[in-house]
């Protein structure tokens, strides 16, 4: 075999590495383009607007489609989380669409045929904190396949903690409850593994029941003790603001009294935004580790796990601090953006709600927990709007008598549909399409 | 908090009413507990549903019983037969292609079914409240300074009825035979020309007629007949688990056993401490001996 029908050497000739400069370009549009956009408020209408970000969308998703390293890689271009075209693409287009979505949101537009703007923005900041609950939800028991109910105490937990660190210790500090959540959240969330390793399946699931039981206990007690039964306030003067110290920083302008409050959607959002994109970055880190790897072997066979030197009780623990951990802090953003928690803020009904999101969304799959909380939070806001807005389902007086009871009713046969026929959920026909439109393109141009 | 314990009383017929009023509530649980048990025994599914299914026979009761106000007897057997062919439905219709699914994936299609019972209740009967069924004997007699209801006595008699039936069921007729190997190893029992298909049939059609019969138990004892009572459903779950999740005599013991504590929890340390106190009992007896008291042990093999 002559050198240049080597099959290594071929391909090494088709390696293709673009400069640094180049693989950042289409990331750095994506973060500055918004903030551009969104300060040029007056001059351009909407339209014109539109069609730049869609423009600039395109771009951005080309250029990042482009400029991938490719053919022979190096191990640490081929470890990278955004790794083939498609995925750069698609993180860039994420960003870019994160980035614009709340200027679009805020901006003065009347949609076509009444659509609600203004609870899209409620609805998307909902999506945010559900999703980063979800996919921590996910994480213990798609990924770690450790079946737990006990959620909803850890939701509970985080607003506990809210409750003495963020309003009774410092009055509406809403940064210092957020890691002091995640430490407890981890400790108890350890705590109520422990059954783990010793229960499994039904058993287990049973446990951790139990120990919804007991934090629901313990939340009234709290409750009762301290807040009486109008239940914890987390706004007014309890609403988190930004330290002083910080009120340099671009876009912040402080209110006459010299501080900056968040309330409104607008500014929520940039709060919300972040943390559930990193807390999700982490948790995607996080199954590429060792210890992540552990998770699944766990998760697929414990006895053959500790053959190869897992330790199974470390990892099972792990699994169940590290979800505990985010849940918590989700339970302390969504008690301060929601801004009041009482008595009946945390009821199984709840739990079933974070079940539903992550069976629609796609099980054991991170990118399901997204999509399941959108899809959980916007059908409802959706089936409102098509009920009084759209001619050919406003007449039917059925849909208009029972509104929430349909809804409860569409979920429920969502359930049982996805289960039955797509067990992958939303994640899994994100995929089937993303996989379609591949062989699309590459149909079109070999 | 603990300190707040107190409230203990040595008065023997307070003790007594509340013993009374336990084993009443336990041979409520005991019902809900069977259903458990007839599923899990047969088809190794959880069904969360069940506390739906129950409330199901409920609403059904009412409309059999006091709505169409048919006899007594003729409307029970309406009433069996229509949950008869709802369990079917729930098998043909759903629970027949999840077999050999994963072991949560199921329990949640169970949680998605309860999801669109409660939907579809609350459509066809509203969010009003119905007052109790009242067509059993209403009275009550005393013993030692503590109330006995009439209903209660007939709940347990039903109960021990129900389980003394599936016992006999599952030990002597072929179908019981049946259901106990497809319980045992479904692969085998399919090679020796058992139809599974038809076993889990009958297993849900069973569930749903004895979810039935504690619908119609439990909507005489209950404050009023309203989209709440699903939560006897869970609430039973102890006392599944403490009998043993296999075992039909364990559900009518540990229906029992957690009533009376649950009971007792309720009369000495207050209301809000009787699930807890329940789940506590359960958590402990999952740690001690995950099978409960009398369920089967499954070696596991690697």
């Amino acid at each position: 075999m002559t050198a240049t029908e080597n099959p290594a050497t071929q391909q090494a000739s088709n390696t293709y590495r673009p400069s640094t400069l180049q693989r950042f370009l289409p990331f750095v549009i994506a973060a500055v383009v918004p903030f551009i956009l969104g300060a040029t408020t007056n001059d351009l209408n909407f339209w014109w607007k539109a069609a730049i970000t869609v423009a600039i969308l395109a771009l951005v998703a080309r250029l990042a489609w482009r400029w991938t390293p490719r053919g022979e890689l190096t191990h640490r271009e081929d470890m990278r989380l955004w790794r083939t075209p498609s995925d750069r693409s698609w993180a860039a287009l994420t960003m870019f669409g994160l980035l614009v979505l709340p200027f679009i949101l805020a901006s003065d537009f009347t949609p076509p045929m009444d659509f609600p703007w203004a609870t899209w923005f409620a609805v998307v900041n909902l999506v945010l904190i559900f999703a980063m609950g979800a996919a921590a939800f996910n994480l213990l028991v798609g990924y770690s396949g450790q079946i737990s109910l006990a959620h909803v105490a850890f939701l509970a937990l985080g607003s506990i903690v809210g409750g003495i660190v963020g309003v009774q210790w410092s009055g509406g500090n809403m940064w210092l409850a957020l890691p002091a959540a995640a430490l407890a959240g981890a400790v108890v969330g350890a705590i109520s593994g422990l059954p783990a390793l010793r229960l499994k399946h039904l058993y287990l699931l049973l446990a951790t029941f139990g120990f919804h039981f007991v934090m629901m206990l313990v939340w009234r007690e709290y409750l009762q003790e301290y807040f009486g039964f109008v239940g914890i306030r987390f706004k007014g003067v309890n609403s988190p603001r930004i330290a002083s110290w910080l009120h340099w920083l671009p876009g912040i302008d402080p209110d006459e009294n010299g501080e900056f409050i968040i309330t409104g959607q607008f500014r929520w959002y940039w709060v919300l935004m972040p943390i559930t994109v990193l807390s999700i970055l982490f948790m995607v880190n996080v199954i590429r580790t060792r210890e992540g790897r552990a998770f699944a072997a766990v998760r697929d066979r414990d006895v053959s796990a500790s053959l190869l030197g897992i330790n199974v009780a470390r990892s099972k623990l792990m699994a169940f601090a590290l979800s505990s951990a985010v849940v918590a802090m989700s339970g302390v953003l969504a008690s301060f953006y929601i801004g009041s928690r009482g008595e009946d803020s945390f009821n199984v009904q709840t739990v079933l709600n974070y079940a539903i999101i992550i069976v629609v969304g796609g099980f054991s799959s991170i990118q399901g927990a997204i999509f399941g909380s959108a899809f959980f939070w916007f059908l409802p806001e959706w089936f409102k709007w098509a009920r009084e807005e759209l001619w050919f389902v406003r007449d039917i007086d059925f849909l208009s008598d029972y509104p929430s009871e349909i809804d409860l009713a569409i979920k429920g046969f969502l359930v049982v549909i996805i289960l039955m026929f797509k067990p992958d959920g939303l994640a899994g026909m994100w995929r089937d399409f993303k996989s379609w439109l591949g062989r699309r393109l590459a149909r079109n141009n070999p | 908090m603990l300190l707040a314990f107190g409230n203990f009383t040595a008065d023997p017929s307070v003790n007594l009413q509340l013993l009374i009023g336990g084993l009443a509530l336990g041979a409520i649980y005991a019902v809900v507990a069977l259903g458990f048990v007839l599923v899990y025994k047969s088809t190794d599914v959880l069904n969360l549903a069940h506390g739906e299914f129950l409330m199901l026979g409920a609403y059904f009761a009412l409309t059999f019983l006091i709505s169409e106000n048919l006899n007594f007897f003729l409307g029970v057997f309406v009433l069996l037969l229509v949950m008869l062919v709802f369990g079917l439905l729930v098998h043909y219709g759903i629970m027949r292609r999840m077999v050999g699914q994963g072991f949560f994936a199921i329990v949640l299609i169970t949680l998605g079914i309860a999801t669109i019972i409660r939907a579809l209740l609350l459509i066809f009967y509203g969010p009003t409240e119905r007052a109790r069924l009242d067509l059993l004997p209403q009275g009550s007699f005393e013993i030692g300074g503590a109330t006995v209801r009439y209903v209660d006595l007939i709940i347990f008699a039903v109960v021990a009825l129900c389980v003394l039936l599936f016992f006999l069921f599952f030990k002597y007729t072929r179908l019981g035979l049946h259901m106990r190997a497809v319980a045992d190893d479904i692969e085998a029992a399919a090679a020796m020309g058992i139809d599974p298909d038809k076993v889990y049939a009958m297993t849900w059609a069973a569930a749903m007629v004895m979810a039935g019969v504690g619908g119609l138990l439990f909507g005489h004892v209950t404050g009023a007949i309203d989209r709440s009572i699903e939560a006897i459903g869970l609430r039973a779950f102890p006392a599944a688990v403490v009998g043993g999740l296999t075992s039909l005599g364990g559900s009518i013991v540990g229906g029992l056993v957690v009533g009376v504590i649950e009971q007792f929890a309720n009369g000495h340390l207050g209301t809000k401490w009787r699930e807890p106190v329940a789940f506590s009992v359960m958590f402990v007896v999952l740690l001690v001996r995950p099978t409960g008291l009398w369920g089967r042990k499954d070696l596991e093999r690697v």
